[in-house]
């Protein structure tokens, strides 16, 4: 198993945002976490990250406990993640954005990455030389998705990929996970739009205020109709 | 000539601000605060040269290096005990205890070094270069202090625009938590931003009491202000914006003093920084934060 996160708890302050979650990806699996907005899918992603700490619960990653380890380590050991918002580095350029998706490739040549990136996202590479902020909402978010493969990832988490943008290029996006998943990548991936999410997904969990509320084979919850009728519109 | 000489004196000075200033805009880029604590590592960094080359009689270089490691060390210090624990701290908390290091650190040194002001020989002594029949005069001092200014501006904009470290702060200054989702160690960083600003905080106070040579444990205060506002000039935040603001308050301060009035010199620099913020309230080279969606 690639990742097993067991009993998670986090809060902000006195919010209880996580209330016990425990899932599970297994190496070679689209996995995808639906579930309507404020429901509490960023915040399992942040921890599993190591940006929020949980209050209790733990998280084991290619069979290590990394509950208590710190962010750029788990960075290390192959877990990246897109955030939501994309947060690409704006005044840095493209390629300054790619080579800091690298930056725990140490030494090594980061030419193979950026071609990589470059295949998968061809737009990239014609603006490779442009700051990051001149970029199109879509263009942003390829550059997010290229930049965290950069290290190389066992398990890639996605957050939203697909917020913000027109219908063409939200199928782009879905297509590119299919691909990168192809090329051997696992994939954790967070929507709203979980009728998308579901045709790509293996499996599924539905989140409902900080709970699993449902979980299952991505093709039986599209058909089940409660999901149906709570998130995919009819 | 006279304005000549004004002028060099000018960018002389301004060099040093600009160093100093530096300091005040990397640290605040990533750390989103002010260190008050910078002038007073000045300080520190011009006494260590100090006992190396007058109370030792090592060579100026040495006392050179080891001013750059004390500062360092102190700096980095500085940052992992005072700041790095209130990281999430209100901006108030931090600012209040920055306040508290500058005043322990002053305190401190006069507890070692007394109140007695220490005679400073310039690293470079005394002499001067003649231009024009002797009618221009420039001090190697202030030559050095250029120099060096125009060094270290090329190394930083090297180190930034080149290096993988470089990348990395202007990363973590824009986002910290996305540059750890990159997999980049946000707390060395800041630290690595504490340690070049600490040591060029112990070259600019090398420089400074080389031109005024007093030294005391306050000689760092006025200066670490008013290259502060030469940061806050230029757009705090900016590198060749501390060096811009450092450069123009150094020449605007000696034409003042040499033209309008030796005493409003100082009033006269803070009133072109009321007047730039007026205009532009992120200062000449400062960013407006945009953000996109
Ligand atoms: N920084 C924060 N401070 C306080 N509460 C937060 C913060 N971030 C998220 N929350 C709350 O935690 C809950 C889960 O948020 P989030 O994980 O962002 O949900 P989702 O990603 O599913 O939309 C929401 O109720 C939200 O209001
Ligand atoms: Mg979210």
């Amino acid at each position: 198993m690639m990742l097993k996160v067991s009993d998670l708890h986090v809060y902000y302050g006195a919010i209880h945002a996580v209330k016990g979650i425990s899932l599970e990806v297994n190496e070679g699996e689209i996995v995808t976490l639906i579930g309507a907005n404020g429901a509490g899918k960023s915040t399992v992603l942040q921890t599993i990250s190591g940006l929020l700490r949980p209050r209790t619960g733990s998280i084991t990653f290619l069979d290590d406990d990394i509950t208590a380890l710190v962010p750029h380590k788990r960075v290390e050991r192959g877990l990246a993640q897109v955030p939501e918002g994309r947060r690409i580095f704006l005044s840095l350029t493209v390629a300054e954005n790619l080579e800091m998706g690298a930056y725990t490739q140490r030494g090594a040549d980061t030419s193979v990455g950026m071609e990589r990136a470059f295949t998968l996202f061809p737009r990239l590479k014609e603006r490779r030389k442009q700051v990051a902020g001149t970029l199109s909402g879509g263009e942003q978010q390829m550059l997010a998705m290229g930049r965290a493969l950069m290290s190389s990832p066992k398990l890639l988490m996605l957050d939203e990929p697909s917020m913000g943008l027109a219908p063409i290029l939200v199928e782009q996006i879905f297509s590119n996970i299919v691909d990168m998943n192809a090329d051997g990548t696992t994939i954790l991936l967070v929507e709203q739009n979980a009728q998308m999410a579901l045709s790509i997904a293996g499996r599924a969990y539905v989140l409902e205020t900080g709970q699993i509320v449902m979980q299952g084979e991505a093709a039986e919850l599209s058909d089940n109709e409660q999901v149906k009728r709570a998130y995919l519109g009819g | 000539m006279a304005f000549l000489s004004h002028l060099i004196s000018g960018v002389s000075l301004g060099s040093i601000y600009a160093i100093i200033a530096l300091g005040y805009t990397m640290v605040y880029g990533i750390a989103k605060m002010l260190n008050f604590a910078h002038g007073d590592v000045i300080m520190v960094g011009a006494y260590s040269c100090f006992f190396m080359v007058s109370r030792y009689e090592l060579p100026a270089v040495v006392g050179v290096v080891v001013a750059m490691v004390v500062c360092t060390i102190l700096g980095v210090t500085i940052e992992r005990l005072a700041y790095r624990p209130l990281r999430q701290a209100p901006a108030l908390a931090v600012l209040i205890t920055a306040i508290g290091v500058s005043y322990f650190l002053q305190n401190s040194a006069l507890l070692l070094w007394t109140s007695n002001p220490k005679v400073f020989p310039s690293i470079v002594g005394n002499g001067s270069l003649k231009l024009f029949d002797g009618q221009l005069s420039i001090s190697y001092t202030a030559l050095l202090t250029v120099v060096t200014c125009i060094i270290i501006m090329m190394a930083l904009t090297w180190f930034t625009s080149k290096t993988r470290m470089g990348k990395a702060m202007r990363a973590v200054s824009e986002d910290k938590g996305a540059a750890q989702l990159m997999g980049i160690n946000v707390n060395a960083t800041i630290s690595m931003v504490f340690a070049i600003g600490s040591a060029l905080a112990a070259i600019a106070g090398i420089l400074l009491c080389s031109a005024y040579p007093t030294l005391s444990p306050t000689t760092g205060s006025m200066p670490g202000i008013k290259a502060f506002t030469a940061a806050v000039f230029g757009g705090i935040g900016s590198i060749p914006g501390a060096m811009i603001g450092g450069i123009l308050l150094g020449v605007i301060e000696i034409f003042g003093k040499a033209y309008i009035s030796t005493q409003l010199s100082d009033a006269i620099v803070f009133l072109v920084l009321i007047v730039v913020l007026l205009v532009r309230p992120t200062g000449l080279l400062g960013k407006s934060v945009q953000e996109k969606v």
